[in-house]
């Protein structure tokens, strides 16, 4: 028992003390709410809409892609002229980005601009918002943790909620951002800083609808907060969802040192480079 | 049919066609104010994701064959509105539409086909 002694004191000092850092940050203190009172988001649906991210401040007609379309976030002079940019790649038909188009997640609040169907999952300690394009996962902690003082930063961040009532309310932080310029909010090149955070209210308004309302802060990059809104319709009952390997047969690469959008013929090789 | 029939029909505002901007997906270089007809024979449908291709051999009147790609939407999408990878059996034989590609490289957006039965898939008024 004497030779045992040193293993437990070092696992006393070193190891034991992590553990309870890890623990107190990570913990479940809160009770889940039961599963039978949480609302019924089931079935798939669909964003309404075009992908131009907030619609309400949009002007120009057509979507995302067409020239003399933008939103107005409130950007700062820097940021403005960082979009602006992207506005100016996107009206020559060239990416604003070459690495999110096929591969990496959508990243968030991107996560909730995208077409084809969305899940809403919900589970007692947690909430996941699945999308088949991508495909992406959302998911929003309800067990009572807390954000990481240290989280690091992803593309869909961290995301920590609680119930109110039927509305689910969370808080969403660790965002890359732009920061390796390869987060982008929609095809105007929208953007947003890695400083970036939302608080996010998600409710079924009513049968066939779900609305998502987001508060988007970003010290870095806007000049006051940013309320965008999206709305989500319900798809048929039975609606079946699928894989999407971007990578399994993309002929549309983009072109890294261009940002042009590539159409490979049946030999892989560019028709129009 | 042996012969390629290739012609371009003016159209001044095409609708969309079901091709959707997906999140990889950019302006792609396809004509939006052109037409293509042309009738080959389906090489191949490629039910694959991100989009599906329709990969159709076309002769033109001196027996020279080429390959056209042909773009239409993911085969998630489209499966839901019913079309199947057996949509486009290869050997059949069929006339399509498209919105060429702007660099009049031999690919383009789908638009709608007709069989030789007559059946027709996509957009075919």
């Amino acid at each position: 028992m004497r030779g045992a002694l040193p293993v437990v004191l070092a696992f006393a000092v070193w190891v034991a003390p992590g553990l309870c850092v890890a623990q107190s940050a990570q913990r479940a203190p809160a009770t889940p709410r039961p599963y039978d009172t949480l609302p019924d988001w089931s079935g798939a649906w669909q964003m309404v809409g075009g992908t131009v991210f907030d619609r309400a401040t949009q002007t120009g007609q057509g979507g995302a892609i067409t020239p003399g379309v933008r939103s107005h976030p409130p950007y700062n002079a820097e940021w403005e002229a960082i979009y602006k940019s992207h506005l100016d790649r996107r009206d020559k038909n060239l990416f604003p980005d070459t690495i999110s188009n096929c591969g990496v997640p959508a990243g968030f609040p991107r996560h909730f601009n995208l077409p084809d169907p969305y899940e809403f999952v919900i589970r007692p300690e947690q909430v996941w918002v699945l999308t088949e394009n991508g495909p992406n996962v959302l998911r929003i902690y309800t067990d009572g943790r807390k954000h990481l003082d240290d989280q690091w930063a992803t593309y869909t961040g961290d995301s920590v909620g609680h119930w109110e009532g039927d509305t689910l309310v969370f808080t969403t932080f660790a965002l890359k951002g732009f920061r390796d310029k390869d987060v982008i909010l929609d095809r105007t090149g929208l953007v947003l800083s890695d400083q970036s955070h939302v608080t996010t209210r998600i409710r079924k308004i009513d049968p066939k609808t779900i609305q998502v309302d987001m508060t988007i802060e970003d010290p870095k990059a806007l000049t006051k907060p940013w309320v965008v809104t999206k709305q989500f319709s319900k798809m048929p009952a039975g609606t079946r969802v699928y894989d999407y390997g971007c990578a399994e047969n993309n002929r549309n690469p983009a072109d890294v040192d261009s940002g042009k959008t590539l159409i490979l013929g049946p030999d892989g090789k560019p028709l129009n480079k | 049919m042996k012969h390629a029939r290739l012609g371009a029909l003016a159209v001044a505002s095409l609708l969309a066609i079901g091709i959707p901007m997906s999140a990889h997906h950019s302006n792609a270089g396809f004509s939006t104010d052109k037409m293509v007809e042309l009738t080959g024979t389906i090489k191949e449908f490629q039910f694959t994701n991100p989009h599906t291709w329709i990969q159709v051999i076309v002769e033109d009147d001196k027996g020279v064959k080429t390959e056209w790609s042909i773009e239409w939407g993911s085969p998630n999408s489209l499966g839901r509105q019913g079309i199947r990878p057996s949509t486009f059996p290869p050997g059949a034989k069929v006339t399509i539409r498209l919105r060429p590609m702007l660099n009049g490289a031999p690919a383009g957006g789908f638009v709608g086909a007709k069989f030789e039965d007559g059946k027709t898939v996509g957009r075919w008024e």
